[in-house]
């Protein structure tokens, strides 16, 4: 068990650091007004959370069917290669045997999944040459940090910071550049790579059982080209985000970014096999400017185990619109310092017990407030103030014992 | 340093086992507010305070004490040596609160006590029987301690005959209305809270020309959904209430006080976040719990003026 009063520490050092403090300042203004605005503006979004929370309810009822079925719709509607992956290195095996063994160049969408599985480390190591090609991806690889926010993870770096690690590995950008000037120079250089990629690798918001088709938000652009230039496309799912139609699916992909305050996101991209083309003499060909491959991956990574849980399950529930961090007290002085290894913030206690397990996430729940504003945030009502007092109940009855 | 958790949770759960309440409090300091205002003894209706509003004080002078150890050395050194000296913790060595805040927790629950027999509700007080709910030991997640804490509670409340309870803070409101029936075999007591039980009086009172920035707690707003009675109430006394955007009513943002016996500066951290908040609204801030109160006391500059609910009310509804 960690000590909770490490990650105090902690903590305290973020509250002291003028850095990070102004970063999250800045994050929190801009995003909690934008998400009240989307959801004034366009009341629907409520009701479809409220929808998408009991589709969910569906799928999880009867886990195993919606995985084989959605298993079954890649292979056969999608025309997709479908795996199933139960831990880590299970989805490692198979990724890096769709990719083999040469050096490859690899191009990456945002995914949390991956930061779960530390899919960037691991093909780092194995010698592959991978980019980020989400701005805020980029340079949290760059920094070697981890991310700050389920959907901003750079929100504690600065311009100056930005600045100096881009021009690190090869950016032309130099220190005192204002946003507007570094942007171009990061679509310059990832455009190069985007094109040379062998393997764009990719998340997903949603996957619907009933086709296999899955949705991607974003708004940079970065996920359309990184998920179809490369001959060879691979996405890792997570079974939470299954869904049982691609409605549903659809529904999905615009709670998550409704309740992020990015609505409607500049895009929203579904993928329901790989590019092919019957035009000349009706002969179906495979990879005409979009992958000639695509692989599928479920993964579970203690996702059913944790819906036998009454009170973990709740997290399955979330569809990491990031909201909660926003609102939150605690994150806003610490962000997701205040987490595990990859999520933190209200979220990060579920999540964390689900990914990492319930030994990792108690010391995180001992400085939770229960002031509930999570919950109140939350499109799926995930009932955090729930988790986090039974992982306080977990810590305490490991230390007073 | 870091806090221990252990002997903080330790020192917690054995004050309330052996004397009812988190940390000592006189006699005098906890029943004292009701002198001269002869309510009558018991019934089946009783005003219970839960003690929270007079502990406060008390608990103020545990922050300190820890904060104290939170910022030098002394945690580290204990947890090398283990327990070597007894108790970490040793609340023989804790001062006693400033008597002007006790004194100031007094005049808070008098007034409620008078705000209620001036509209007309008929209660009665247990005094020495008035207890603390235990709502601490089920925030830090000390489950087994609650439950004994809040059964022996509830016992007491129905050897006295109890049926219905008012109190007069969120956090003994929430614990008694929705947490005792989770841990208590049929539990059948009614919670009333004041706001709530004023605010269904037509009560009318004096026009104070007030503008003031309102701070909801979290366990009213969110927990009880006890949102639109404050209001009411502060508009009937001709109090203007400025809300933070976005940050107000089941979207307000918490006071840091339920960290602080983890972590005081964390605690800080969290008021001072609220406090920039409120005060950039107004100079004049109203709250509804003595935790926030407390929480924001700390931080607050001095030029911020912070009142709780209850003045305003006797100010408006009592005087004159």
């Amino acid at each position: 068990m960690i000590r909770a009063e490490d990650l105090l520490s902690k903590l305290i050092d973020a509250m002291e650091d003028p850095i990070l403090q102004e970063g999250l300042r800045r994050a929190v203004k801009a995003s909690v007004p934008a998400t009240n605005r989307a959801l004034q503006s366009w009341p629907y979004l409520t009701e479809l959370a409220d929808y998408v929370r009991k589709r969910k309810e569906t799928v999880y009822s009867n886990i195993d069917y919606y995985i084989d079925e959605t298993l079954r719709a890649i292979k056969e509607k999608a025309k997709a290669n479908a795996y199933f992956a139960s831990n880590k290195d299970e989805a490692l095996k198979i990724i890096d045997s769709i990719i083999g063994n040469e050096r490859k160049t690899i191009v990456k969408a945002k995914s949390m999944v991956t930061e779960e599985i530390m899919l960037r480390e691991h093909l780092t190591e194995k010698g592959h040459e991978i980019y980020e090609t989400d701005l805020g991806e980029l340079l949290i690889q760059i920094a070697k940090d981890k991310p700050m926010h389920v959907i901003a993870p750079a929100c504690h770096l600065t311009k100056e910071r930005a600045a100096e690690l881009l021009s690190s590995i090869g950016v032309k950008v130099t220190k005192g550049m204002d946003a507007e000037k570094i942007v171009p120079e990061v679509r310059a250089f990832l455009r190069e790579k985007f094109v040379k990629a062998d393997i764009g690798i990719s998340g997903a918001n949603s996957i619907a059982s009933d086709t296999g088709a899955f949705f991607l938000v974003f708004n940079e652009g970065n996920i359309s080209l990184a998920t179809t230039l490369p001959p060879v496309h691979i996405a890792l799912i997570s079974i939470d985000k299954i869904m049982p139609t691609i409605t549903d699916a659809f529904m999905q992909a615009v709670v998550q970014s409704g309740y992020a305050g990015l609505y409607p996101p500049t895009y929203i991209y579904m993928i329901a096999g790989p590019s092919s083309t019957a035009d000349i003499e009706y002969h179906r060909v495979y990879g005409v400017h979009g992958p000639r491959e695509l692989h599928v991956i479920l993964y579970d990574g203690g996702r059913k185990e944790a819906l036998k849980n009454p009170v973990l399950k709740e997290q399955l529930f979330c569809v990491k619109c990031g909201r909660c961090e926003f609102v939150c007290p605690i994150w806003n002085i610490s962000g997701n310092v205040w987490g595990g290894r990859v999520y933190g913030g209200p979220l990060g206690m579920g999540w964390t017990s689900i990914t990492e397990g319930i030994e990792k996430a108690a010391p995180l729940s001992m400085y939770c407030l229960l002031c509930g504003a999570c919950k109140e945030a939350c499109p799926g009502k995930v009932d955090m103030i729930k988790i986090a007092r039974y992982l306080k109940r977990e810590y305490i009855e490991k230390i007073r014992k | 340093m870091p806090l221990p958790i252990k002997d903080v949770l330790d020192m917690i759960a054995d004050n309330t086992r052996r004397r009812g309440c988190p940390v000592p409090i006189p006699e005098k300091d906890a029943y004292g507010w009701a002198d001269g205002l002869n309510i009558p003894r018991g019934g089946e209706t009783v005003l219970f305070t839960g003690l929270l509003y007079q502990l406060i004080p008390y608990i103020d002078s545990l922050v300190k004490y820890l904060e104290g150890m939170e910022k030098t050395s002394v945690g580290a050194l204990v947890m090398k040596l283990g327990k070597v000296a007894g108790k970490v913790i040793d609340v023989t060595k804790i001062a006693g609160p400033p008597r002007e805040r006790v004194g100031e927790q007094s005049r808070i629950v008098r007034n409620i006590a008078m705000l209620l027999m001036k509209s007309g509700v008929s209660f009665g007080y247990l005094y020495e029987d008035d207890m603390y709910s235990g709502v601490l030991l089920h925030d830090l997640g000390l489950d087994d301690d609650f439950k004994e804490h809040a059964n022996k509670v509830y016992r007491k409340l129905k050897e006295k005959g109890v049926k219905t309870i008012i109190t007069i803070d969120p956090h003994t409101t929430n614990c008694m209305r929705k947490v005792y029936p989770e841990y208590i075999d049929n539990y059948d007591l009614e919670v009333k809270n004041y706001l709530e039980v004023l605010s269904e009086k037509e009560i009318r009172g004096k026009d104070l020309k007030e503008e003031v920035v309102i701070h909801d707690p979290c366990a009213y707003a969110r927990y009880e959904g006890i949102i639109e009675q404050p209001r009411k109430l502060l508009a009937a006394a001709g109090v203007k209430v400025l809300e933070v955007p976005d940050k107000s009513r089941s979207m307000t943002f918490c006071c840091g006080g339920p960290v602080e016996s983890l972590s005081p500066s964390l605690s800080k951290g969290v008021a001072g976040q609220r406090i920039e908040q409120l005060t950039s609204m107004s100079k004049k801030i109203v709250v509804m719990c003595p935790i926030c109160y407390s929480s924001f006391l700390r931080v607050k500059p001095d030029d911020v003026e912070m009142r709780d609910i209850s003045e305003y009310l006797a100010k408006g509804f009592l005087e004159g």
